[in-house]
């Protein structure tokens, strides 16, 4: 477990985050404190339903807490609108997703340019980084294909592609291997595995100790607190 | 701050969301295919309607100006028109002898209300008495024969120049020329028959028959008859010198003190446009009041369509969104689709526009005979066109702001919730 001296990318604390359900509140997060360092491996392990979605969608960016502060490198989130959060979430955070969420009309090419288009690079310099990017998830073969053409694997790879593109201060994957037989989704770990060993922070959400077990420190959740967060001294990374 | 990344994305995007739902987006721009084909057509009509009344406003002479007790246009009070004195022959003649400034002056002698007849055949018209020069005007013009020259003129022969309308009623085979009719039961020998030239509500003027002002005496007489005087300036530019010297002798002639006003009525061309402004302004008020009304209907489908539209594509807003897609990124990707729809509906609409126009074309030309239809393009105008899709865009920018708002602020995490 590495713990930097330099400013953490992440700082919470005693954040938390109520939904209205009707005349129902559901405290999906209670008061959750957190740091997270450069070139950190986190498992955000824990129950169905104990807020670990909740939580990453809070860190980058994609929902903002009910209360509670949030640093993102030193910057107070909660200050934020919804378009610097759509610029922060453009070129600091990489998402990966359980369901993929690729656009089925774009082909992998057109997918992973997507956040390039939105940071306003040229088109050249577009393709030539995306290309780069499915290279380096080792598609360089199926750039033209649309996610219906492509294996489950594949499509993720096209996502960590597509997260990566930006070249982001944080990846955050929600069970990225949730939809995927267990041999792929040791491909996918390969893949995050190496990832951080070439200088990626990686946030990992997943229920299943196996996923976890790469990470080397593991956070664990339940009804919407850190129930531990503790160092993995025997990673399989 | 305008990324150009993101609008070529928009455009990517908008056209082939079009495509994907190819029938229902055809279907949903019915309303805007009507407007627009309704723009078209009105526009065509009115430009038609101009471009006929330039063509009158030609053939009558725009730079004729005709000294008269009466206002053709109806202005003025018309009691205190009723108690003018006539213009007498010898103000006319006196007239026409004075003008310098002008090429041409020529008295005229009119009866309201004539008739010429032949065998059994008989219509009505107006009957003008004036000189050869007359056939230096605009209205001398002759499709047959020739005009009557100074010598009959002076000796007052009994012959008779028809106009186009006269000579197609009475003689519908052409053969007027050298024919006897009789006006006010005097024969008259036709020597020409002048071409047509009315056109719509100025159908009259073809309707009229000109002999020798002489000859006008014997049939009706001088007596209790006013005369007026027709001017020709030479040129349009020349209207205002020609007027105001007309004026000037006329107020003389006339003895009116500098103190009174004029005690006769100078009538020119633009006393008609009057007319044409309200047949215009008709045209405009039903289709534009028709227009507004296929817009809004269309319009409504639009923003139901493209409310549709963002439903079906939450998730995909919730992606973008993820990615980074900021609030104006989306908006203008479906304001971009909207506007898009609603073009593609104008292009629908164009070569049914342009049937429709070539229908009413040909059929007025074929069908009711109006052969002045001559001077009208049957085809769309270009500006009609950019118009038309100026119009469309603005509509589909309009029906697709709530929705494309709507769209915009949704929330991330919702949005890619949705299923
Ligand atoms: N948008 C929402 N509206 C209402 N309740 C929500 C919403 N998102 C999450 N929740 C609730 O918050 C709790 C935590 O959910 P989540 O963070 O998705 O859990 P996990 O990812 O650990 O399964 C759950 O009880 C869930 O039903
Ligand atoms: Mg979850």
């Amino acid at each position: 477990m590495t713990q930097p001296d330099q400013q953490p990318i992440i700082s919470i604390s005693h954040i938390a985050k109520v939904y209205e359900m009707g005349d129902e509140q559901v405290h999906a997060l209670r008061d959750v404190s957190l740091t997270i360092g450069a070139n950190e491996y986190i498992a955000l392990m824990g129950p169905s339903g104990s807020g670990k979605s909740t939580l990453m969608n809070m860190l980058g960016c994609l929902d903002t807490p009910s209360s509670g502060t949030y640093l993102f490198n030193g910057e107070n989130v909660s200050d934020l609108n919804d378009d610097e959060l759509a610029e922060i979430r453009n070129r600091e955070i990489g998402f990966v997703f359980q369901t993929f969420n690729l656009l089925p009309r774009a082909t992998a090419l057109q997918n992973v340019e997507l956040p390039l288009v939105y940071a306003g690079i040229a088109k050249a310099k577009r393709i030539e980084m995306a290309e780069q990017s499915l290279t380096h998830v080792g598609l360089d073969d199926r750039m033209d294909h649309k996610p219906n053409e492509l294996s489950g694997g594949q499509r993720q790879r096209v996502a960590i592609a597509r997260a990566l593109v930006t070249n982001p201060s944080i990846i955050l994957a929600d069970e990225p291997t949730g939809n995927l037989d267990s041999k792929t989704g040791q491909d996918i770990m390969n893949l995050f595995n190496e990832l951080w060993r070439a200088g990626n922070t990686v946030i990992l959400v997943t229920h299943e100790e196996d996923i976890a077990r790469h990470a080397h420190r593991i956070v664990r959740m339940r009804d919407g607190l850190i129930e531990s967060d503790e160092a993995n001294t025997k990673p399989l990374t | 701050m305008i990324k150009w990344s993101e609008i070529g994305e928009s455009f990517r995007i908008a056209t082939n969301a079009l495509r994907t739902n190819l029938l229902r987006s055809v279907l949903t721009t019915s309303g805007v295919v009507v407007g627009v084909v309704l723009v078209v057509v009105m526009g065509w009509t009115i430009n038609g309607l101009d471009a006929i009344w330039d063509e009158t406003i030609s053939i009558i002479g725009k730079d004729m100006i005709y000294v008269d007790k009466w206002n053709w246009s109806g202005g003025g009070n018309w009691r205190k028109t009723e108690t003018r004195k006539d213009i007498t022959l010898e103000q006319a003649q006196a007239l026409v002898a004075r003008m310098e400034t002008s090429e041409l002056a020529i008295p005229l002698a009119r009866q309201w209300g004539g008739s010429v007849s032949y065998g059994n055949k008989s219509i009505r018209c107006g009957i003008y008495g004036t000189t050869f020069e007359y056939a230096f005007t605009p209205a001398g013009v002759t499709e047959f024969g020739r005009y009557f020259n100074e010598v009959e003129q002076r000796q007052a022969d009994n012959v008779v120049v028809i106009g186009y309308g006269i000579a197609k009623a009475i003689f519908p085979d052409g053969d007027a020329l050298d024919k006897q009719i009789k006006i006010h039961g005097i024969p008259f020998r036709i020597i020409g028959v002048v071409e047509k030239r009315g056109f719509l509500f100025m159908d009259f003027i073809d309707n009229q028959a000109f002999i020798p002002l002489f000859a006008f005496r014997s049939a009706f007489g001088f007596f209790d008859r006013s005369f007026s005087i027709g001017i020709k300036a030479g040129s349009v530019k020349l209207l205002d010198i020609v007027r105001d010297e007309a004026i000037g002798h006329m107020r003389q002639i006339r003895n009116v003190h500098p103190t009174e006003e004029e005690d006769f009525s100078i009538n020119e061309t633009e006393a008609f446009d009057d007319q044409v402004r309200n047949i215009r302004i008709g045209i405009w008020t039903v289709g534009i009041g028709l227009t507004i009304l296929a817009f809004i209907v269309g319009s409504i489908g639009i923003m139901n369509i493209m409310y549709v539209s963002v439903t079906e594509r939450t998730r995909e807003i919730g992606i973008r969104k993820a990615i980074g897609a900021k609030r104006f990124s989306i908006l203008s990707q479906f304001l971009i689709e909207s506007a898009l729809l609603c073009l593609t509906g104008a292009f629908i609409a164009f070569p049914i526009s342009q049937g429709l126009i070539a229908g009413i074309y040909w059929t007025a030309r074929a069908g009711f005979d109006l052969e002045f239809l001559s001077v009208v393009s049957p085809l769309i105008q270009i500006d009609l066109l950019l118009i038309a899709i100026a119009v469309s865009v603005a509509v589909g920018l309009l029906a697709g702001l709530l929705p494309a708002f709507k769209a915009s602020r949704l929330a991330p995490v919702e949005a890619l919730r949705y299923e």
